[in-house]
């Protein structure tokens, strides 16, 4: 099992080296000149000297395969450089907005698991009774309309219009509700079809029909039999989409004026701020990354069989 | 108790911990960014985060913000009048190098401590620690020596004269005033500040970043004491999320160019509950049209294009009024722009169409496009994409000039890649806007005449090009005001009769603000924050 595990987590390393190169590759490839950015976002006038210095300060006098080299060893020693636009270094900027994402994101879903959870078990036991028409409405709301749409509406109609929450901002547990809602909703969408689905499949295995025919009370089938069953796949789902989750929140976050990494991160494209992109992309991959081989630890707690065929599945 | 209920408990208890955590964590539930009503404290709206508050570096600092803290030696007040602040009188030596100030002796830092010569000099000295990064700021580069003459006198000695010194001196950075406590050990107030202390009737009181930030009143201020006692910048980045927390009225003021798009300010105008208002022009958006091009070396396709649109109804139709048609490539608010005799271009398709049949372009058989030597009238128009005016104007010249027989492809391309673009003379046509004030019409000029910024490539079909380009670097150093008049004269007509540059409207700010808001009036700077005298009931 540790052999798999060493195995996994090695597979990680190559794919964080051509994420980075890619990234070095677009940067190079981008016809904007990142000094030049810089000094036209400032309102100074970008004079050959100024642009020079610049340049220079920023290391993007350097060939393209030392740029890259450079920035492989600053990351692997979690060096993310300077900002250039605040001269701050990057980690102490991710690290002092980094908690209000995971917030939000944490928030959104526990309510997506708190809703999603009852939803889809009952849509799932009684085919296209009430729960069902109401999951299959939350599914195509979720799915179609854009976060930030939605959050304009919600923001419309329980802040101004009602008069219940805020606008936007962080600070009281109110500030999280219309946020996490926005995010949670295409979540709920998505869960609460995944579990109705397998619900309805695991009511009809065979070992449901026989602890029928044994006489069990159906409360007991249904909560000890089919959801115990039916849970984990989306719980799997689930834990895939924790990276997703924590990069997802741009939007949500730029329209709640929400005070986190994802509006950061927004501003620095705006600036061409490169070491923060940098940093937040080689973050947001060891993210996906990690949140993936978590799923691949916890399938291979649940089922050994995958360790021992040489963790050849998935 | 048995296992099964024990963990049952357990993960109860777990997941209650968890959700409170997550609601309440990293957070005080006072700091939320929804406002009680107090008369005493104004909150306004801005998108970014008002950044550190160094009077001496760029962003992410405000301007607005900066100038609410840090004061400067000369104001510059409407119609480009220059008035003593700090500095209550000045005097330029005959060879326009050496220029003598005569300080306030009233000023005092926020903290108590005095402003004097010796710290004018010592913000003007941390200033030249990295005089490349300010020589966009011409006189920057030219300072040869800054003395403390006595505790109320200041000179600066220039390499060469450079008349627009004094207007140079208004901007908002970096050549505004540190208190002595502010400065770091070494000096060099580049990488930060120890304190912010200024001169100005604002002291930065709390601050969150990327949240708000509170201002209060400074009370060593030497001037008129602002009216409110607070102001407080919520930080919204999203502008349809301004105008809802607006409208909630959480904010009592939103301003600032493009602050919201031109609809939601119409929509909120009509409903007559609250209250609107535009700035002077602070800038002209421009075309650009570069003579480079085959197409557009001929002075008479660039006159045709310019009859060839209606300038009123394309400003007015898309705009909504937020901005003026123009008739000047610089708003005729700023020094030396005023009665300036140039040639008006109204619309007129066939006078368009008579000049672009003189200038060989004609419409063959059954074509649309006219045709030169078998080539059409193909021309190019970069805009930036994020920008919605521009694109609406880009599409709406397209289809003016289809009727006139000139196919316009446009081109919606990023911002920093448009500066790029025009730097690298890849463009045909490129919409533009000038600094304006504090900063033209001088710097208007030195930009088109120097190398790399993309102008002085695109004039250069003009047959006077030599002597402009002369004219645009003498007038710089002129040190005789009637002279002055006279040059600004000649070369700003210059500019534009010949046509590459095309006045299309006058930038303005807006503001909308709650009906208790009062005496709200813009700065005649474009960068200066407008909170001079403002009030709340």
């Amino acid at each position: 099992m540790s052999v798999y595990i060493l195995k996994r987590v090695g597979s990680v390393i190559p794919i964080l080296l051509l994420a980075i190169l890619l990234l070095t590759a677009m940067i190079h490839l981008s016809p904007v000149d990142p000094a030049e950015a810089y000094l036209s976002a400032a309102h100074i006038q970008p004079t050959e000297e100024v642009l020079a210095q610049k340049r220079a300060e920023f290391g993007l006098d350097q060939s393209f395969l030392t740029q890259y080299v450079t920035t492989v060893v600053r990351l692997a020693s979690f060096d993310f450089g300077t900002s250039y636009v605040s001269g701050k270094p990057v980690l102490d900027e991710v690290l002092l907005r980094l908690p209000a994402t995971v917030q939000l994101a944490l928030s959104s879903l526990l309510l997506a698991i708190f809703v999603s959870i009852p939803l889809g078990f009952l849509a799932g036991i009684r085919k296209n009774g009430f729960f069902d028409h109401l999951s299959r409405g939350i599914a195509f709301i979720g799915a179609s309309i854009p976060s930030f749409w939605l959050g304009y509406l919600l923001i419309f109609f329980f802040a101004v219009q009602l008069d219940l929450l805020p606008v936007g901002g962080i600070g009281s547990p109110s500030h999280v509700i219309l946020p996490a809602i926005t995010l949670a909703l295409p979540l709920i969408a998505l869960y609460t079809r995944l579990l109705r689905t397998s619900v309805i499949e695991t009511m009809r295995e065979p070992y449901v029909q026989f602890a029928r025919t044994r006489g069990i009370r159906e409360t007991v089938i249904l909560g000890k039999h089919v959801l115990r069953v039916a849970i984990p796949p989306m719980i799997t789902g689930l834990g895939m989409n924790l990276g997703k989750l924590l990069t997802g929140t741009i939007i949500v976050e730029t329209v709640f004026s929400w005070p986190g990494f994802g509006r950061y991160f927004i501003e620095a494209i705006f600036d061409r701020d490169m070491p923060i992109i940098q940093g937040y992309v080689f973050l947001a991959a060891l993210l996906f990354i990690g949140s993936s081989l978590l799923v691949d630890l916890l399938q291979l707690a649940i089922d050994p069989r995958i360790a021992r065929k040489g963790g050849n599945r998935r | 108790m048995n296992v099964s209920r024990r963990k049952k408990s357990i993960i109860q208890a777990v997941s209650i911990l968890s959700i409170t955590t997550l609601l309440f964590g990293c957070s005080n539930p006072n700091e939320g960014a929804d406002n009680k009503k107090n008369k005493d404290t104004l909150t306004m709206a801005w998108p970014r985060d008002i950044g550190e508050m160094n009077p001496h570096v760029y962003n992410p600092s405000q301007l607005f913000a900066q100038s609410m803290v840090y004061e400067p030696l000369v104001h510059y007040a409407e119609g480009g009048k220059l008035e003593p602040f700090l500095a209550k009188s000045w005097d330029i030596s005959k060879d326009g190098k050496t220029y003598t100030f005569t300080l306030r002796d009233d000023v005092k830092f926020s903290d108590g401590s005095t402003f004097d010569a010796t710290i004018v000099k010592k913000n003007f000295d941390a200033v030249l620690k990295n005089k490349a990064l300010h020589s966009w700021l011409g006189f920057i580069s030219k300072i040869e020596k800054t003395e403390a003459v006595d505790k109320q006198t200041f000179r600066m000695t220039l390499s060469e004269a450079y008349y627009p010194t004094i207007q140079e001196l208004a901007v908002v950075r970096p050549v505004r005033f540190l208190g002595e406590a502010g400065f770091p050990k070494n000096g060099d107030t580049s990488k930060g500040v120890e304190q912010e202390v200024g001169t100005g009737p604002w002291v930065l009181d709390e601050y969150k970043a990327d949240q708000y930030a509170t201002f209060k009143v400074n009370k060593n201020y030497w001037g008129p004491k602002p009216k409110v006692k607070k102001i407080k910048v919520d930080i919204i980045p999203d502008a349809e999320s301004r105008v809802l927390a607006f409208e909630k009225g959480d904010i009592d003021l939103i301003f600032g160019e493009g602050a919201i798009s031109v609809d939601a300010y119409n929509q909120l105008k009509v409903t007559k509950s609250y209250k609107t208002t535009m700035s002077e022009p602070v800038a002209t958006r421009l075309l650009i049209m570069n003579t480079k091009k085959k197409q557009l070396a001929d002075e008479r396709v660039r006159q045709a294009l310019q009859y060839g649109f209606d300038k009123k109804t394309l400003v007015e139709g898309i705009t909504s009024g937020l901005e003026a048609p123009a008739d000047f490539i610089l708003p005729p608010n700023l020094p030396y722009t005023s009665k300036l005799n140039v040639e008006k271009r109204d619309f007129d398709v066939e006078k368009a169409k008579t000049l672009l049949d003189e200038a060989g372009w004609k419409i063959p058989d059954g074509k649309k496009v006219r045709e030169k030597d078998g080539q059409p009238l193909q021309i190019e128009m970069m805009y930036d994409a994020a920008e919605l005016v521009q694109k609406a104007m880009a599409e709406t010249l397209q289809s003016e000039w289809a009727n006139i027989g000139v196919d316009l492809k446009i081109v919606g391309v990023e911002l920093p890649d448009q500066v790029q673009r025009f730097k690298d003379n890849k463009f045909d046509i490129n919409m533009y806007s000038n600094f304006g004030a504090p900063y033209d019409p001088h710097t208007f000029v030195n930009i088109i005449g120097t190398d790399g910024f993309g102008f002085k490539e695109a004039i250069s079909a003009y047959p006077n090009k030599t002597e402009l380009l002369q004219d645009m670097k003498d007038v710089l150093k002129t040190t005789d005001e009637t002279k002055r008049q006279a040059m600004y004269a000649e070369i700003l007509p210059s500019l534009q009769d010949q046509g590459a540059l095309v006045p299309i409207s006058y930038l303005k700010k807006m503001a909308i603000y709650q009906n208790g808001v009062t005496n709200f009036k813009f700065a005649a700077n474009r960068d200066e924050s407008p909170f001079a005298q403002i009030g709340i009931k």
